[in-house]
């Protein structure tokens, strides 16, 4: 029958189980073994003065195997179940009290399958208070309260009672007893496979021989016993719970649950052979005092397992959390103490050769070794002296340094920082990180990005080259025609030595002019580090439209430049913002090809943007920017020329976004458009006074006006 | 007519528009001293307007091809509109052959190529006031 071979038992896709897998066959064998012997305990355990079993192992087992077994399979487990059940009772009781009370038992046992699964989505486990609230309010709760309301009404319907309350009761607490014992054994061990499975170390070993023989000394001892005075009563109920509390701290709920499930059958056990505490009682009182005595100690030791693998489950995910980064971790209590260290950290401060500062481990005061790194030359120590005081002092919540060691040779860059640690008892973490790989890469990115916009000046340059030859042409011309003249009237006489000396100074002061045109050039195309010098906007512009200025006329567009008086110099690299200013005075220049000569202006407005910035912007009356196209105008490879690769803006943006501004495009409302970008200012801006726009042309220096 | 009657000694009038103040100055300069007379023009609108006042009666026009507002082109164009009769050199750093057909085709004489040498200038001057007399004689 291929729909019972090799189905995962415990491979029911709504639990994860770790306990391996079963044939459905095999697993139906083991819990209709488990079944059997469940249902003849049970049955043994039939209290006449209850009308009921104390505990009900069929309960657990089959609740156990619906949860994890697969859906489709659950048929087969309560038909095993069922036949199981009937075979312990038949013939004691009537085929149908048996099957009436199958009835209650399979409602039982599917009430505390579907709610286990349901809230217990991911895994099953009873690792804190929250698991544990839910494991009881649907096993030891609800469920037994299904299975008592149909059980109890088999009891009534057949005449076992003249009410339908107390065999209601029996009913129910039997099966809450039997939750609360046995049941989380059974469903954590199906779980998570037997517990023998595991890995075991030696003194594990022994620990749980001893436990188990401390154990049964304590119940035999004691359940067996009959206290005759109070005190002694005492004695022997609270006996066992020393031993069962040792067992819920170190092997949480699982091992807590069958050290319950012992206790409870010998305390069961002992008072069915009429030995014991609970005989002391009258005799229909003593059923509900064991009954009592399971339960409140059952919930306790379950309380403190639970909270206990709670403690045990922070712990683990607290040192596999620790081995798993990479980072170098400690951890510094208040004091500078290093309380812990990772992996990483430790095996980083046993290399040899480095710091003296850094090879602090646990139980080493972090404080201390960086101060003597002050005597020894360590720099990385006295940087992190600067970095765990002032973290600890609370005078920052978090301390970064990036330094290159070269202590152990070969040089290495770290990243490195302090954190203040968000615990009541304070401390630190401190975090190093080796980033030589990532600095690298930044360098080498820094240096396309370098060759990029280098690439982009000579090409805007290229474009430029007409004009530029022109530029150039119109100073030598003048020298040219000057010093002909000179020749000239050098061979008449008498000399006119003033005309002479005006031809002279002229040419001076166009080879001057050549001199500039040239130098301005060289400054474009070559190609440098970045630097950041404070510039004056109005400087900036003014040069950038000398050097496009022969463009211009061949362009015919008439450039204008409004520049607001006393801004504040900006922060930037002159040869990168000409390039971007250039960019843009081309790329307006363009947007104007269609438009009528003389309407072919455009205007450079140069004003204070928000505090502390300047904003720039170049307005042309072109055509304009179409609205799907705005969007991504910046965007690389995105252009409407052509001829136009698209790389010009998106080389702007990315020039003016590493001088901390930002550019957007916009259409003015009476046609073309506007690109603006902003800056940060040199120095905090000066008082804000009235600004006074003042025309470019007006003042020699921004005087763009196309000549 | 002989060729010699065309010589400098007759002390030719010539007009230089070009935008670039130290450029007209120079070549204003190199004009003196090739002995002709010279009056500069900063633009095609200032020559115009001194021609309608009657204040320019040049033999010849040294024009430069690349200035704003009105272009070499368009003063040369305006020019041949009003029917004047001295002939236009235009110059230019214009590297592209398509610009002396350009020149040509709107009535320029001749064209030249910046930077000049004085003797380029004057031979230039003499073709081109020399073809412009003979053409107007043949009238």
């Amino acid at each position: 029958m291929p729909a019972i071979d090799d189905v995962r038992l415990s491979g029911a896709a709504l639990l994860r189980a770790k306990g391996g897998t079963l044939s459905l066959r095999n697993g139906l064998l083991l819990f209709g073994v488990i079944s059997l012997l469940g249902n003849a305990i049970g049955a043994a355990m039939r209290y006449p003065e209850i009308g009921s079993a104390v505990l009900f192992p069929p309960y657990a087992a089959l609740t156990a195997a619906l949860v994890v077994s697969s859906r489709r399979h659950w048929v087969w487990f309560i038909l095993v179940g069922d036949l199981t059940h009937f075979v312990a009772h038949w013939p004691q009781f009537s085929v149908s009290w048996i099957l009436f009370a199958d009835v209650a038992n399979i409602c039982r046992a599917l009430t505390a399958a579907v709610l286990l699964r349901w809230l217990f989505r991911d895994a099953l486990k009873l690792d804190g208070i929250v698991d544990l609230l839910r494991f009881v309010a649907s096993a030891v709760v609800i469920a037994p309260a299904v299975g008592a309301t149909i059980g109890a009404a088999n009891v009534v319907l057949h005449g076992g009672s003249d009410s339908y309350l107390p065999p209601w009761g029996a009913w129910f607490t039997s099966n809450a007893l039997t939750g609360l014992t046995m049941l989380p054994a059974f469903l954590l061990t199906v779980v998570n496979g037997p517990p023998w499975r595991g890995h075991w170390t030696r003194s594990r070993v022994i620990e749980v021989v001893v436990l188990g023989a401390v154990l049964a000394a304590t119940c035999t001892g004691a359940l067996m016993l009959r206290g005759d005075s109070r005190w002694q009563l005492a004695l022997i109920l609270y006996a066992p719970l020393p031993v069962l509390i040792w067992t819920a701290l170190r092997f949480e709920c699982v091992g807590a649950s069958y050290a319950l499930t012992a206790v409870a059958f010998t305390a069961i056990w002992a008072a069915d052979r009429r030995i014991g505490p609970f005989l002391t009682a009258p005799p229909d009182e003593y059923v509900l005092d064991l009954q009592l005595f399971v339960g409140l100690t059952s919930l306790t030791v379950l309380c403190i397992a639970a909270v206990s693998s709670a403690r045990n489950a922070a712990f683990h995910l607290h040192r596999a959390l620790m081995a798993s980064v990479h980072d170098h971790v400690a951890i510094l209590d208040a004091r500078g103490v290093v309380v812990e260290v990772n992996e990483a950290w430790r095996r980083f401060a046993e290399t040899p050769n480095i710091a003296p500062s850094q090879r602090v481990v646990e139980g080493d005061d972090y404080i201390a070794a960086c101060r003597a790194a002050v005597d020894d030359d360590d720099r990385i120590g006295q940087q992190g002296l600067i970095g765990v005081l002032s973290v600890l002092n609370g005078d920052r919540k978090r301390y970064e340094i990036e330094y290159d060691d070269s202590w152990t040779g070969t040089p290495h860059r770290y990243s490195f920082s302090i954190e203040a640690l968000e615990s009541p008892d304070g401390g630190a973490i401190a975090q190093r990180r080796d980033v030589t790989a990532r600095r690298r890469e930044q360098l080498e990115m820094e240096e396309q990005r370098r060759e990029l916009s280098h690439l982009a000046r000579v090409s805007a340059l290229g474009q430029l080259s007409g004009a530029l030859a022109h530029e150039l042409n119109q100073p030598l011309a003048s020298i040219g025609s000057n010093a002909e003249a000179a020749r000239i009237l050098l061979k008449r006489r008498p000399l006119d030595n003033g005309e002479i000396d005006n031809i002279l100074r002229d040419i001076l002061s166009e080879n001057q002019r050549a001199a500039e045109v040239i130098r301005r050039l060289r400054a474009l195309l070559r190609r440098g580090e970045t630097r950041l010098q404070p510039l004056n906007a109005t400087e900036l512009i003014s040069e950038v439209l000398e050097l496009a200025h022969a463009e211009l006329i061949t362009r015919r567009v008439t450039a204008t430049s409004v520049i607001a008086p006393n801004l504040p110099p900006v922060l930037g690299d002159r040869v990168q913002l000409q390039q971007v200013l250039l960019n843009l005075i081309l790329n307006a220049c363009e947007a104007m090809r269609s438009t009528r000569p003389s309407d072919r202006r455009l205007v450079l407005l140069v004003n204070a943007g928000a505090p502390g910035q300047i904003q720039v912007s170049i307005r042309d009356c072109g055509t304009g920017i179409s609205p799907e196209l705005i969007e991504r105008l910046f965007e690389p490879f995105v252009t409407t020329k052509p001829e136009g690769l698209g790389l010009g803006l998106s080389i702007s943006r990315t020039i003016v976004a590493a001088h901390g501004g930002r550019v957007w495009a916009e259409n003015n409302a009476d046609g073309g458009a506007t690109l603006h970008f902003v800056l940060s200012a040199a120095v905090p801006e000066a008082t804000a006074g009235e600004l006074s726009f003042m025309l470019g042309s007006a003042s020699a220096p921004s005087s763009a006006a196309a000549r | 007519m002989t060729p010699d009657s065309a010589g400098p000694t007759l002390r030719l009038s010539i007009a230089i528009v070009d935008d670039e103040e130290l450029v007209r100055i120079s070549l204003r300069r190199l004009c003196r001293a090739l002995g002709l007379a010279a009056s500069v023009y900063a633009s095609g609108k200032e020559l115009i307007e001194a021609l309608d006042a009657r204040d320019a009666r040049p033999d010849c026009l040294l024009l430069d091809a690349h200035m704003p507002d009105m272009t070499g082109l368009e003063v040369q164009q305006q020019l041949v509109g009003r029917g004047v009769r001295f002939p236009t050199i235009v110059y230019s750093a214009d590297d592209a052959p398509e610009a002396l057909d350009r020149y040509a085709g709107a009535g320029a004489v001749a064209y030249l190529r910046k930077p000049m040498t004085g003797d380029q200038l004057m031979a230039t001057i003499e073709r081109a006031v020399t073809a412009s007399r003979a053409t107007q004689q043949a009238r």
